[in-house]
C-alpha cells in the first residue's frame, strides 16, 4: 500500500495542481466546481496508489484513488507507454471484481461426489505437494505442467515454481491467443513480433486487428493520429470492425483467406518490379526461391478465393509499394492469424515477408523492432539460480515451430488424455473455456492425477480441477515490476491498491513460494516480492520505493531510432524468404497457399464461425463482472452476426432467436442482422456462454465460440485453429 | 434502439381511476339534479368516487419508490406550481375532501346540499381534464401534447364514471336502475362522442409529425393493434354501443327491465370500463417522441 | 455565470463504451446505473456500409421538459445552467423520465430517485477527475467540455468548426452538440 495516505484537505491542495493544469488548457472554472458537499468537507480517510490494470494484456498504468479502504476512481497514467492517459472501458469496469460477489474466498477440493468442500491452505499445500511428489516419482518432473496466462508476478513465480521441481513444462496461453503469428515471424525476422509505427505510417493495412475493439489505448491514438495525417488506412476483416471511425476503406475478405490476399499483393509487388530491391539484396535470403513462386498467385486467382475484386487488390498493392518504407502490414495480435486457422503461420509469415518487399523494417512509418529494457541478473545468494531443466517443453518436438516461450498448451491437455501428462497447475488461465474444444479439455484434465487452479472467481477450469485456490485480484497485491518495449522502453509498477478483501486469499506471488515450500523447493523462494521487485528495479537503476511514487519511468536513453535494419536473429542472420525449419517441419520453405482446414460447404445454411473482441471484454475473463455485463445486457452484445442477405435468403430477422449448431455443440441465441459482415461468416463474441453457476452475471449469457470448434492443433505452429468451425443456423420455431 | 416507454400499468391505473372517481361524483351530482329518487345510486356515487381515487393515488405513491422510502418528500409535491403534476395534487386533495365530506353526511343520513355536489362535480371533471393534461404538456410527445387529448380522457371519465355506477346500481338497486332514463341516454352518448374523438385524435397525431405517425401505426397496425382494435374500439365502445343503442332503442320496456337486459347492461359497462383502462395504456404506450424517429434519421 | 456545453464528434466515437464505464466508476453509480446510452447506425448496404456510434446523454436543455413537470423541484436547472436532480426531493414519479425525449434519465434501482449526467459537477470533491470523466475518459477525444458563452475555449471554437448541432434541433435549447 502505498505510503502517501493523506487526508482529504492536503488532498485537495494537490488537486488544485491538476485545475491548474486544466486552467492552462482553456478550463479556467473548472476547479471552482468544488461544491460545498457537506459529506465532501469532512476529513475521509484516502490515499492513492499505482497499479497495472489486470483486464487485458495490455497491463495500462493507473493511479488508483482509494476512499475509506474502497477504490473509487481510476485515472490513466499519462506516462504510461500503453494507456497515455486515457484507459479503455473494461478498466473502469473490470476493476469491480475486487468486490464482486462471485470472488473465491477460501481454497477448495472436489470431493468423490464432484463437489468443491472448502479446505485450509495447509491441508491444500500438503496434499498438492504430495501428489506433485509422486507423479515426480513415477513419471518424472516432465508429467508436470503449468498454463499461465502472463502478468508481472505470475509469469515470473509460475516458471520458477515449475524450474525449481524440474519441469520445462510452462505455458503460456499463447498457442490459443498470438502463437501462430509469432512463430511465423520468427521464422522469417528471428523475432517474434514488431511493431508497426503506425502513428507516422502513410499507409497501413490492418488483418483481422481492430484498435478500436480489442483497445490498447496508445495503439487507438496513433491510428487517430494516423488518420487524421491523411494515411491510407486499410482494414481487412470479415467484419466492418469499429476501426472504421479511422480507416479509409474496408475489404471484407472470406475469413481464413488472408494469406491469399497476402500472397497476391507480394505477386503485384514482385510481378512490378514494385519492391525494395535494395532491402532485398542486402538483408533478405531466399528472395528468388520465392519470388519464382509467386507467379501463380495473381490477384485474379486470390479474388476468387477472397472474395474481393482483383483491382482492389492491385490497387492496394500498389498503393502500399508507393507508401513504402513507411507502409507495412500491422502484426496484428489474435485477430485472423493469431491461432485462428491451419494456415495461420503461414500468413504470418507471408505477412512479414511482404513487409520485407516494402523494405519498412525499422523505417520510419513501417514495421520497427521496437527497443527494450529487461532487469538484470539479481544478486544470487538472495535469490539462487534454479538449476536449468535440460528437457525440452512438451510439443517442441511434435510443432517444431512453436516458439518454446509460449508452449503448445492445448497438447499438454493432450497428454493428459492419452495418460502421459499427470498433474497441471493453472494460473490466471481459464483453458476449458477459452481453449477449444471446452468438452475436449474437460475429458483432459478430468484424467490428470492432479489438477490446480488459481484464479479469483470460479471459473469452468476452476471446475474441471480437483483443487482450487483462492487468489488476491489484482488490485490487493505488489506485482513485481513490468518491463514494456516500444520506441521508448519503460518500467512500471502494479502496486497494492486496497486490503485484502477476503482475508483467506493469498496473493500469487506468496501462493507459489507456501506451494515450493511444501514441495521441498522452498529454498528458491526465501525472500518477499517486495525485496525481488526492489532488486530486480535496482539492476536498472530505479527502486521499489521510488517507482511506487511515481507508477511508470521511462528509459528515453534506450529509445528506438530509426535507419538501420535490425539485427536480424535468424538460423541464417538474415531476413528469411526461405526457411529451412519451415521445410524441416513439412511445410513449404517459402510462404505457399495453404487451404484452411475446414471448408464451408455452399449448401445455403453453413457459416463459418469467427469471434472476435468487443471492446468492452477480454476472452472469458471480465464476462463476470456486473458493469461490463449490465452493457452486453442492455444492448444485446451477446448476438450473433449475420450478413443481412444470408438471413433474409434464411428468412431470419434481426433479433430473432436462432439456433447454431455443428457436430460440437448446439445452442440458441439472438442474432444481430447486419450489413457488417462478409456472408460466409458468422460472428460470435469470443466472451459468452459461461457454464460456471458459480459466476453469477456471467452464467448463460449467450453462446460460448469454443463449444463450436473442435479440438485441432495447427500442423508445425501449434496454434489452436479456434476458426477452423462450420455451423448451421436456423431460426427457432421455423 | 427502440423505445421503452417509462410509464405503463400503475399509472395507467392512476390515469384510470382518477378518472372514473371524478366521473362518478359528477354521475351523483347529475343524479341529484335529473333523478333525485334515485338515492342509492346516488350514494353509490358518493362511495365510489372517493375510493377509486385514493386507491390511485396510493398505487401512485407505491410506483414513486423514492417518495415511499422518504415520506415526507410528499410534501414537496406542493413547492412547483409550474407543474401539472402540483396542479394535480391539489385538485384530487380538494376533490377527494369534498368526496370524502359528501359520503360522511351520506353515512350520517343527512343530505348532501346541492353546493357540495355541484363543487364536487367541477373538482371531479377537473381530476379528468388533470389526467389528459399531466400527458399532455410533455411537448416532445406528439400522440400526447394536443387539446384533444384532455378532452377526450374528460369523456371517457365520465363515461366510465357513470358505468361504475351504473353497473353497481344494476346489482345493488335494479328498481332504481330502472328509472334512471336520462342517466342512460347521455351513458349512451359518450362512447359515441370518445369514437369521433379518438379519429380526431388519431388522424391529427399522425399528420402533425413522424413521431406522430409511428404512434398512430403502433395503434391502428402496429405492436398494439390487437389491444386497440379489439379490447379499446370493440370491447369498449362498440359492442356497448350497440348493446345500448339496442336495448335503448330497440327493445320493449318489459325486456328494458328483466333480469336479462340487466346483465346486457352489466356486461356493456364492464366493457366501458375496459376500454377506458386499455385507452390510457395505449396512450401510455404507444407516445414516441419527436427525437426517436427524427434525430436517427438525419 | 458560465453556460456549460459539451460537444461529441461521433465521427471520433467507436463505441467502446469507455466513457460509460469511467463515468460510472468515478461518479461511484451501480452497474445498471449508466448516464450514457448508445444509439448505433448503420448506413448503406454490404460492403459498401458505414457505422455511426451516438451517445447520448442529458443534454443540459435551456428549455428542459424534465424540469418544468418535476412537481416537487427535485429536477431543475442549476447555477452555470447545469440540469440538476436533487436526490433529496426526488420522490420518483418519474414525470421527468416520461417528458424527456432523449431517454437519458434513469431511476437508481436502490433509492428510486431519478439521476442522470450532471456534466460531474457534483462528482469531483474526492477529486482525480478535474472535469467531465467521460471527456477525460474518452480514448479517441471525441468529447469537448466547455462555457458555450466563452469565445476563446476550445468547445465553442469547435463547434462553429465543425457545424455541430444539438440532436434534434432547437427541440430544447440543448447544450450537446453533435458532430455527425
Amino acid at each position: 500500500m502505498s505510503e502517501n495516505a493523506i487526508t482529504r484537505r492536503s488532498f485537495l491542495a494537490g488537486s488544485a495542481g491538476v485545475a491548474a493544469v486544466a486552467a492552462g488548457a482553456g478550463f479556467m472554472s473548472f476547479g471552482a466546481w468544488e461544491q460545498a458537499d457537506a459529506s465532501g468537507t469532512k476529513d475521509v480517510e484516502s490515499h492513492t496508489a499505482y497499479s497495472l490494470c489486470n483486464s487485458c494484456s495490455s497491463k495500462c498504468g493507473f493511479k488508483g484513488y482509494v476512499v475509506d479502504g474502497k477504490l473509487t476512481k481510476m485515472i490513466g497514467e499519462p506516462s504510461h507507454p500503453h494507456c497515455e492517459g486515457t484507459l479503455c472501458g473494461r478498466a473502469y469496469g473490470y476493476a469491480s471484481i475486487a468486490y464482486s460477489e462471485d470472488r473465491l474466498t477460501d481454497p477448495l477440493k472436489k470431493n468423490a461426489k464432484g463437489e468443491f468442500e472448502k479446505i485450509s491452505w495447509d491441508q491444500a499445500y500438503s496434499e498438492i505437494a504430495e501428489k506433485v511428489k509422486s507423479i515426480i516419482g513415477s513419471d518424472g518432473p516432465e508429467a508436470l505442467a503449468m498454463v499461465q496466462d502472463p502478468r508481472p508476478s505470475g509469469s515470473y513465480y509460475t516458471k520458477r515454481f515449475m524450474q525449481a521441481l524440474g519441469s520445462a513444462n510452462v505455458y503460456t496461453h499463447g498457442a490459443a491467443c498470438n502463437m501462430s503469428k509469432n512463430s511465423g515471424f520468427t521464422q522469417v525476422i528471428g523475432a517474434g513480433d514488431y511493431l508497426a509505427d503506425v502513428e507516422n505510417a502513410k499507409a497501413c493495412m490492418f488483418i483481422g486487428r481492430s484498435y478500436a475493439d480489442a483497445i490498447r489505448p496508445s495503439q487507438l491514438h496513433a491510428l487517430e493520429k494516423a488518420h487524421e495525417n491523411g494515411a491510407y488506412i486499410v482494414l481487412v476483416d470479415p467484419r466492418l470492425n469499429n476501426s472504421i471511425a479511422f480507416a479509409d476503406e474496408w475489404l471484407p475478405i472470406n475469413p481464413g483467406t488472408d494469406l491469399a490476399l497476402v500472397l497476391a499483393m507480394s505477386h503485384v509487388l514482385v510481378d512490378r518490379g514494385l519492391y525494395d530491391k535494395k532491402f532485398v539484396s542486402e538483408q533478405a535470403t531466399g528472395f528468388d526461391e520465392w519470388a519464382a513462386t509467386l507467379g501463380q498467385y495473381t490477384p485474379e486467382w486470390a479474388a476468387e478465393i477472397t472474395g474481393l475484386k482483383a483491382i482492389d487488390i492491385e490497387r492496394v498493392a500498389v498503393k502500399f509499394a508507393e507508401c513504402a518504407p513507411a507502409a507495412c502490414i500491422e502484426p496484428s495480435w489474435r485477430g485472423a492469424y493469431g491461432c485462428s486457422y491451419a494456415n495461420s503461420g503461414e500468413t504470418a509469415r507471408a505477412v512479414a515477408c511482404f513487409n520485407g518487399l516494402l523494405g519498412c523494417w525499422n523505417q520510419k512509418g513501417g514495421a520497427l523492432f521496437s527497443a527494450s529494457v529487461k532487469a538484470g541478473d539479481v544478486d544470487k545468494a538472495k535469490f539462487p539460480s534454479v538449476p536449468k531443466v535440460e528437457a525440452k517443453i512438451a510439443g517442441q518436438s511434435e510443432y517444431p515451430l512453436s516458439l518454446s516461450g509460449m508452449g503448445v498448451n492445448v497438447y499438454a491437455a493432450q497428454l493428459a488424455k492419452e495418460g502421459k501428462m499427470k498433474g497441471m497447475f493453472f494460473y490466471n488461465s481459464n483453458m476449458v473455456a477459452g481453449y477449444s474444444n471446452p468438452a475436449y479439455l474437460q475429458e483432459c484434465l478430468a484424467n490428470l492425477e492432479l489438477s490446480v487452479c488459481i484464479d479469483v472467481q470460479m471459473t469452468e477450469t476452476c471446475h474441471a480441477c480437483d483443487y482450487v485456490l483462492p487468489d488476491t485480484s489484482y488490485l490487493e497485491r505488489l506485482e513485481l515490476p513490468e518491463f514494456y518495449g516500444g520506441k521508448i522502453p519503460a518500467v512500471a509498477i502494479r502496486d497494492q491498491v486496497i486490503e485484502k478483501v477476503h482475508p483467506n486469499t493469498k496473493p500469487v506471488d506468496q501462493i507459489f513460494s507456501e506451494l515450493a515450500d511444501a514441495c521441498g523447493v522452498g529454498q528458491y523462494f526465501d525472500f518477499t516480492v517486495e525485496e525481488l521487485a526492489d532488486a530486480q528495479l535496482k539492476t536498472v537503476g530505479l527502486s521499489l520505493d521510488g517507482l511506487r511514487a511515481c507508477g511508470v519511468s521511462t528509459f528515453p536513453e534506450k529509445a528506438f531510432k530509426y535507419g538501420s535494419y535490425p539485427k536480424w536473429k535468424t538460423p541464417s542472420g538474415k531476413f528469411q524468404f526461405a526457411s529451412d525449419a519451415c521445410e524441416k517441419a513439412g511445410l513449404p520453405r517459402t510462404p505457399q497457399w495453404l487451404e484452411p482446414a475446414v471448408a464451408v460447404p455452399e449448401d445455403g445454411k453453413s457459416f463459418r464461425l469467427i469471434g472476435g473482441k468487443q471492446a468492452i471484454h477480454t476472452h472469458t475473463q471480465t464476462a463476470d463482472c456486473e458493469p461490463l455485463m449490465a452493457i452486453t445486457k442492455q444492448y444485446g452484445l451477446e448476438r450473433v452476426w449475420m450478413n443481412a442477405q444470408r438471413a433474409e435468403e434464411l428468412g431470419i430477422s434481426d433479433g430473432d432467436t436462432v439456433e447454431v449448431s455443428n457436430e460440437q455443440h448446439t445452442g440458441k441465441v439472438q442474432v444481430k442482422v447486419t450489413q457488417r459482415i462478409n456472408p460466409d461468416a458468422l460472428y460470435m463474441p469470443s466472451h459468452y456462454g459461461c457454464s460456471s453457476k458459480e459466476e453469477k452475471t456471467a452464467y448463460g449469457v449467450g453462446l460460448r465460440q469454443m463449444d463450436y470448434v473442435p479440438f485441432r492443433i495447427e500442423p508445425g505452429y501449434g496454434g489452436i485453429c479456434s476458426q477452423e468451425a462450420v455451423v448451421t443456423v436456423k431460426k427457432v420455431g421455423a | 434502439m427502440e423505445y421503452t416507454p417509462i410509464w405503463s400499468g400503475i399509472i395507467a391505473c392512476y390515469l384510470f381511476l382518477g378518472g372514473l372517481g371524478g366521473g362518478a361524483f359528477a354521475t351523483s351530482a347529475f343524479l341529484a339534479w335529473r333523478h333525485p329518487e334515485a338515492v342509492t345510486m346516488r350514494k353509490l356515487g358518493h362511495w365510489i368516487a372517493p375510493i377509486v381515487v385514493i386507491v390511485g393515488l396510493v398505487l401512485l405513491m407505491f410506483d414513486a419508490k423514492a417518495g415511499l422510502h422518504n415520506p415526507l418528500r410528499f410534501a414537496l409535491l406542493l413547492t412547483n406550481f409550474g407543474s401539472v403534476m402540483t396542479w394535480g395534487v391539489v385538485i384530487l386533495a380538494a376533490f377527494v375532501i369534498v368526496a370524502l365530506v359528501a359520503l360522511i353526511m351520506d353515512l350520517k343520513k343527512r343530505r348532501v346540499p346541492m353546493a357540495l355536489e355541484i363543487v364536487g362535480a367541477v373538482l371531479g371533471i377537473c381530476v379528468a381534464i388533470y389526467t389528459g393534461c399531466l400527458l399532455g404538456v410533455c411537448k416532445t410527445f406528439p400522440l400526447w401534447n394536443n387539446a384533444l387529448l384532455p378532452i377526450l380522457f374528460l369523456v371517457s371519465a365520465v363515461s366510465t364514471g357513470m358505468a361504475a355506477v351504473l353497473l353497481a346500481g344494476v346489482f345493488k338497486c335494479p328498481e332504481e336502475f330502472n328509472r334512471v332514463g336520462v342517466l342512460k341516454k347521455f351513458h349512451f352518448c359518450f362512447p359515441c362522442i370518445e369514437m369521433l374523438l379518438v379519429a380526431a385524435l388519431l388522424f391529427i397525431t399522425a399528420t402533425n409529425s413522424t413521431a406522430g405517425l409511428a404512434s398512430v401505426q403502433a395503434l391502428a397496425c402496429g405492436r398494439y393493434a390487437v389491444v386497440f382494435w379489439v379490447l379499446f374500439v370493440a370491447v369498449g365502445l362498440v359492442i356497448p354501443t350497440v348493446l345500448e343503442t339496442k336495448m335503448l332503442f330497440f327493445s320493449p320496456k318489459e325486456f328494458e327491465e328483466s333480469r336479462k337486459a340487466h346483465m346486457i347492461s352489466a356486461g356493456s359497462d364492464i366493457g366501458v370500463l375496459v376500454g377506458g383502462f386499455v385507452l390510457r395504456l395505449l396512450v401510455l404506450l404507444a407516445a414516441l417522441p419527436v427525437t426517436m424517429t427524427v434525430a436517427w434519421t438525419l | 455565470m458560465a453556460r456549460y456545453g459539451m460537444l461529441i464528434n461521433t465521427k471520433k466515437c467507436i463505441g467502446c463504451y469507455a466513457c460509460r464505464t469511467a463515468c460510472q466508476r468515478q461518479n461511484g453509480l451501480d452497474p445498471t446505473d449508466s448516464f450514457i446510452r448508445f444509439e448505433e447506425r448503420e448506413v448503406g448496404e454490404y460492403p459498401s456500409v458505414s457505422v455511426e456510434h451516438v451517445p447520448l446523454q442529458c443534454m443540459h436543455c435551456e428549455d428542459a421538459p424534465c424540469a418544468s413537470v418535476c412537481p416537487t423541484g427535485a429536477a431543475h436547472i442549476g447555477p452555470d445552467g447545469i440540469v440538476e436532480v436533487d436526490q433529496g426531493r426526488c420522490i420518483g414519479c418519474l414525470y421527468c423520465m416520461a417528458a424527456c425525449p432523449y431517454q437519458v434519465r434513469n431511476r437508481n434501482e436502490k433509492t428510486g430517485a431519478v439521476d442522470k449526467c450532471r456534466f460531474c459537477n457534483v462528482s469531483n470533491y474526492t477529486s482525480g477527475t478535474e472535469m467531465c470523466s467521460c471527456v477525460t475518459a474518452c480514448p479517441t477525444g471525441a468529447r469537448i467540455f466547455g462555457d458555450l458563452d466563452d469565445p476563446d475555449c476550445e468547445l465553442v471554437k469547435e463547434i462553429a468548426a465543425t457545424h455541430a448541432a444539438p440532436i434534434a434541433g432547437d427541440l430544447t435549447k440543448s447544450k450537446v452538440y453533435y458532430v455527425r
